[in-house]
């Protein structure tokens, strides 16, 4: 029995891959409806706190903000009296909806990897984190690399289409990792990284075939150019041409990095061939040199307060986020987590308590901050006018523990209301 | 080969040599840190004038006073009423919320240092699944950096239990998270013992390395098998003692030897006598059924662990009276849940009369105690069921009350003062007193923080 129905099954998974391959990207549904809240604490992150506010939203971008805003009587009105409006949470490392497929540990080099191809869209955890008011997600490839996947940028739009949940326009990015995650995961096999020495020769060496790769496509393009019919195109490879995309600063270079050393050889190393780095993550001990990091226009996005689950995250300190902040370095704080992803609202709170931010460089840490990292920066993060109307009503000051999501919109549609019956999902039914 | 040996005898003694030198380095290092952490104070009372009184036991009193002489709680009153101790140090905690020390109801605080360096590790004995007799208080490690990170934030006494990969994984401690040794700290040895039944005890579900038990009937099976051995052994220990009683009236022929003793099976018998509680760990309500059943089978006395998942038998837990400790509500649902499920689990237990206590079920972030409970009023606990499941309730459930858990005269003063709602993670503790000394506000973290603020 069971191998005619796993043949049955290979089947229908070629069937729905031929499917996929054959939909074109769809627009996102356009939303006629016009959209206006009113009546609300407006915590826009770029120019304060509006008290009693108002936001119109027309075609899912944000029209208009301020304390009186003008909208057309058509437009739907969600009364928020008492509660508190804010951009939706954008979580910058999530490995949501990516099941076991998020690790291709058998090389430390794999940059050809797409997360796109492991998206699990209908993963119950995108559900869940969109509860807790996160709308977009930087879901990225695992560790065990040193030069990892590329990565996929998510709107938590649960209960759409797979092409309907990425986010439109976001630039790509690319994971590398240094540390103890490379180096356990191939020294335990015997294989060469096994040392801190080992990560970095392999990345190097990874960086200078690139470079070669790079060489003899441009000797070849010349020679075509020049009209010489016996040149020969170099063959085509995945994965240096991915690498190659890295130098010629196609991707936003995220990378996993936890110790001061390391910081410093991976700024070095991207001055030397020439690509910039976009955010060290994880980044715990960033605040011992976060004049350095920050010199060199690097942002990060860690944790609030882990600590102690391994070596290099030994001297992780709470106030690593603002230590650093006070020296000029971007921070967002991301969850790294199913779980946490659904109270990053409480992680930024640490910002606060740890350190002194003040609520608004705290709720910057998971909104503009955290889109600078993914690079969508200009879309989102923020309650300006022409930015996505991607964002979350709350009971309380997101900030308190006690503060719960009412609603979340993404892109001016509804996507989540706690009031709803079964799921709270207004575009999800059990059994889709 | 000759050759080989010698040096081979040689090089042992280099390696002799420098283990004693790094045991004497180590020695000198544990002699350093074993200094107290508390300073001991005097016998000078320590009076906290003006704070908001969170009593736990008999309501909140605004603008009161606490006093503090010999390591308890000697006044708790309105200020204007309790009578301040001469040569007293007064500290003026106005505008302050001053709480009894929270208790967690379970850690694994000083059996491990980094989670991935296992020489770090004494995490639990994973060669058997039936481990009763392994004790936390042979690994408990006083001077573990974590501890001062945990009480500054208010957590001032835990359950210590192994961790969870075994059945019976052991016998779990209750400590005080300030002392000159582990002797101070461990306030009770054996408290309890922790029976898990959640499927993670599983030894390996894969057909080419699995152990037994692998399947729930497996575990049934073996901890069943246990129960019975040891109440076999009972028997046996019953037998001779009244034949040696029966030898010792008439001293005839042999005296009679008592059995082989087992530690395995006698760290059972406290528990078959109901003289101590098992924990009872289970998520999904078919574990909790099984396991239930187990523990009426050998008349058990239970503190129920988790229930995670047991929302449909929500009643039955409350039908059987029995505490349980919830959580942790950051537990992910089913997908067949709805997101806010778990969390509002300790809410609907407290709504139909069970009795909750709260635990992180964490080492690292211990601390982040209060902020679970915190959630769980966002999900429509109350504020004073909340704090007491951080405090009297588990005092009650562990057995301590008469020393714990609330602004009590008489207790032992664990007492916490912070600039604000202690469920909020935006308020600050300020100062954390643990039988009656002020304890440094001090870690490993404080530490860096203000080597790299230079």
């Amino acid at each position: 029995m069971r191998h005619p129905r796993a043949l049955f099954l290979l089947g229908l998974l070629l069937l729905a891959a031929g499917t996929l391959a054959a939909q074109q990207p769809a627009a996102h549904p356009v939303t006629k409806n016009e959209v206006l809240i009113k009546n609300g604490t407006i915590l826009t992150i770029t120019h304060g706190t509006i008290p009693n506010g108002s936001i119109y939203i027309k075609d899912g971008k944000i029209a208009a903000v301020g304390q009186t805003v003008e909208a057309p009587p058509t437009a739907k009105v969600i009364d928020a009296t008492g509660k508190f409006v804010m951009p939706g949470i954008i979580d910058s490392h999530s490995h949501l909806a990516l099941d076991n497929d998020v690790n291709e540990a058998t090389s430390p080099i794999v940059p050809h990897m797409r997360m796109e191809d492991a998206f699990h869209y209908t993963d119950k955890a995108v559900y869940r984190a969109l509860a807790g008011g996160v709308t977009t997600s930087l879901l990225l490839h695992g560790s065990a690399n040193m030069i990892g996947g590329q990565a996929l940028v998510m709107k938590h739009k649960y209960g759409l289409d797979r092409e309907q949940m990425l986010f439109p326009g976001a630039p790509p990015s690319i994971k590398f990792a240094s540390g103890e995650n490379p180096k356990r995961v191939y020294g335990s096999r015997q294989q060469m990284p096994s040392t801190r020495m080992g990560n970095f020769a392999v990345q190097r060496q990874a960086l200078e075939d690139a470079r070669d790769y790079m060489q003899q496509w441009s000797a070849y393009e010349a020679k075509a150019k020049a009209g010489d019919k016996d040149a020969k195109a170099p063959k085509r490879d995945l994965k240096l041409e991915a690498l190659a995309d890295i130098l010629r600063g196609k991707f936003l270079v995220q990378i996993h990095c936890y110790r001061a050393d390391e910081f410093l050889t991976e700024m070095a190393m991207a001055r030397e061939f020439g690509y910039k780095v976009r955010a060290f993550h994880h980044a715990l001990e960033v605040y011992k040199v976060a004049d350095k990091v920050a010199a060199e226009g690097v942002g990060m996005a860690t944790f609030a307060d882990w600590w102690g689950f391994k070596h290099e995250a030994y001297d992780a300190i709470p106030w690593n986020a603002v230590m650093s902040m006070r020296k000029g370095v971007r921070v967002a704080i991301k969850s790294d987590s199913d779980d946490f992803a659904r109270r990053l609202n409480q992680e930024a709170a640490k910002a606060v308590r740890y350190g002194g931010a003040t609520e608004d460089e705290a709720l910057r840490m998971i909104t503009l901050n955290a889109a600078w990292v993914v690079g969508v920066d200009d879309r989102v993060g923020s309650l300006d006018v022409g930015k996505d109307a991607d964002l979350a009503i709350w009971n309380h000051h997101p900030l308190s523990n006690y503060a719960l999501v009412d609603q979340v919109l993404i892109d001016g549609e509804v996507f989540f209301d706690r009031s709803l019956p079964g799921y709270g999902m207004p575009h999800y039914k059990e059994g889709q | 080969v000759k050759d080989n040996r010698v040096i081979g005898r040689s090089a042992n003694r280099v390696i002799g040599a420098a283990l004693v030198a790094l045991m004497c380095l180590s020695a000198s290092a544990f002699a350093q840190k074993s200094k107290p952490t508390a300073k001991p104070e005097p016998a000078r009372a320590i009076v906290l004038r003006g704070g908001k009184l969170m009593t736990i036991s008999h309501g909140t009193i605004e603008n009161g006073t606490l006093v503090m002489e010999n390591g308890k709680i000697t006044a708790v009153g309105a200020a204007a009423s309790v009578k301040v101790p001469k040569n007293a140090r007064v500290i003026d905690v106005t505008g302050m919320t001053v709480y009894p020390g929270l208790i967690d109801s379970e850690t694994h605080l000083g059996l491990t240092e980094i989670s991935l360096d296992t020489t770090t590790n004494d995490l639990e004995e994973t060669s058997d699944a039936i481990m009763p007799h392994m004790h936390v208080y042979d690994a408990f490690h006083a001077e573990s950096d974590l501890i001062p990170v945990t009480r500054m934030n208010g957590v001032t006494n835990a359950i210590v239990a192994p961790a969870t990969r075994d059945t019976l994984p052991g016998q779990d401690a209750f400590v005080q998270l300030a002392g000159k040794s582990s002797d101070e700290m461990l306030l009770v040895r054996d408290i309890a013992m922790p029976l898990n039944f959640t499927g993670a005890q599983r030894r390996n579900e894969s057909f080419q390395t699995a152990k037994f038990p692998q399947t729930r009937m497996g575990m049934a099976a073996q901890l069943r098998q246990a129960f019975i051995d040891a109440q076999d052994y009972a028997q046996k220990l019953a037998d001779y003692e009244k034949k040696a009683a029966d030898w010792e009236k008439e001293k005839k022929g042999d005296k009679p030897s008592p059995p082989k003793r087992d530690l395995k099976l006698e760290a059972l018998l406290p528990y078959l006598e109901g003289k101590r509680p098992v924990v009872l760990a289970a998520e999904e309500p078919s574990d909790l059924k099984v396991a239930l059943g187990l523990a009426a089978e050998f008349k058990l006395k239970v503190i129920l662990n988790h229930v995670s998942h047991s929302q449909i038998l929500l009643d039955e837990i409350a039908a059987t009276r029995l505490p349980v400790i919830v959580g942790p509500i950051y537990e992910t649902p089913k997908d067949d849940e709805r997101y806010d499920s778990v969390f509002k689990l300790p809410a609907e237990l407290v709504r139909r009369g069970v009795k909750i206590a709260f635990a992180s079920y964490d080492e690292h972030n211990v601390r982040n105690l209060p902020y679970q409970a915190g959630y769980a009023v966002a999900y429509g606990l109350s504020r004073e069921e909340a704090m007491k499941a951080m405090t009297l309730n588990p005092a009650e459930i562990w057995g301590v009350a008469d020393q714990l858990g609330s602004l009590d005269v008489g207790k032992t003063a664990n007492v916490v003062v912070a600039d604000g709602d202690p469920m909020e993670v935006r308020t600050d503790v300020k100062r954390v007193f643990i039988a009656g000394h002020e304890v440094p506000m001090e870690s490993r973290q404080t530490r860096l923080r203000d080597q790299y603020s230079k």
